[in-house]
């Protein structure tokens, strides 16, 4: 089926790659799987102990909850799948405690890890500002969940795209270079007297290129067949290209779970 | 408020890199310049920046000025 994988763009954080031959329901199934399955850490309850800040309890936890956790998840288990029957313990929970008093900004790497070398607090993500006087103590839970209980789980941005093919009649075109100048992203270029499309990544299929043409003889489209996927870290405990193969990983899992509950 | 931790639509963490954003269009930069040198580069998390306000300055200042 996956005949023809291309990488485009690649670094640590994003990945844009062509995906040919393939039918786009098993695409979209892994963008979803993507944002909505594929299980991350986050601070899931807080307990205050004080705060005497502006900003109320609620607003804090949100704010904690959507830290982006670096944790090695294959070590955790999921609380309600645990041994500990969801009372929580070391095997499915990382703890936090944050301590602060003002005049200061209060960033992320303020919250400390609890005796736990398998989660890493992202840096310099400013959590609330303390005036004088101002404190702010409280210890917080980290637990496993998945994209589709709440966004703060969510593992990565992904979306793909039509992969667009120009087409030019030149018995009718007259190089007037039209469509060139009207490409409101500048993806065409004219390289030996032809019209090429050198922006594969950056053309949105507007097709003002094809309005712009006065004697018709260009034609943009977009393959179905072929698409342009890109996917984008947001949780940095995943590489994007683990991202992808997890994905696959738990929609095979799925399966697998359906055919076992038919026969 | 405080600038929110992650884009209200896509989900991106764009918090950490607001800090460098204010600082860098107070010393005269242009913003879209600065957001794109920052990789910021979808409109959904650019508004973000943009239409950021922060009050929460002033709030603790009202606080301050009160006593506790």
């Amino acid at each position: 089926m996956l005949d023809n994988i291309k990488i485009l763009e690649k670094s640590n954080d994003h990945l844009i790659f062509i995906l040919d031959n393939i039918d786009l329901y098993i695409a979209n199934s892994i963008r979803r799987a993507i944002i909505a399955e594929i299980p991350t850490l986050a601070i899931e309850d807080v307990i205050f102990y004080e705060n005497s800040s502006s900003i109320h309890d609620e607003f804090i936890a949100l704010r904690l909850g959507l830290i982006p956790l670096i944790a090695k998840i294959d070590e955790f288990n999921f609380r309600d799948k645990c041994e500990c029957n969801g009372k929580g313990c070391k095997s499915c929970t990382a703890y936090f405690k944050l301590e602060a008093e003002g005049p200061k900004t209060v960033y992320s790497h303020d919250l400390k890890v609890i005796e736990d070398d398998r989660v890493i607090v992202p840096k310099n993500i400013p959590i609330i500002k303390l005036g004088r006087k101002q404190r702010l103590v409280l210890e917080a839970e980290a637990i496993l969940g998945r994209g589709k209980d709440h966004a703060k789980w969510q593992a990565g941005i992904a979306a793909y795209k039509y992969y667009p093919e120009i087409r030019i009649n030149y018995e009718r075109c007259t190089l007037c270079k039209n469509c060139i100048e009207e490409c409101p992203r500048k993806v065409l270029k004219l390289e030996d007297d032809k019209i090429v499309l050198k922006d594969v990544i950056r053309c949105n299929l507007c097709k003002a290129c094809e309005e712009a043409c006065p004697e018709e003889a260009l034609n943009l489209n977009g393959n179905e067949k072929k698409l342009i996927f890109k996917i984008e870290v947001i949780n940095k405990s995943y590489k994007p290209e683990e991202l992808f193969i997890k994905a696959c990983e738990i929609l095979k899992e799925k399966a697998q779970e359906l055919k076992k509950k038919l026969y | 408020m405080i600038i929110p931790i992650r884009c209200f639509s896509c989900g991106a963490v764009i918090a950490d890199k607001y800090e460098e954003y204010k600082r860098r269009v107070k010393n005269g930069e242009h913003p879209a310049k600065v957001l794109d040198d920052l990789g910021i580069k979808r409109y959904c998390c650019r508004r973000m920046f943009l239409s950021q306000a922060d009050y929460l300055d002033e709030i603790i200042e009202i606080e301050e000025y009160k006593g506790p």
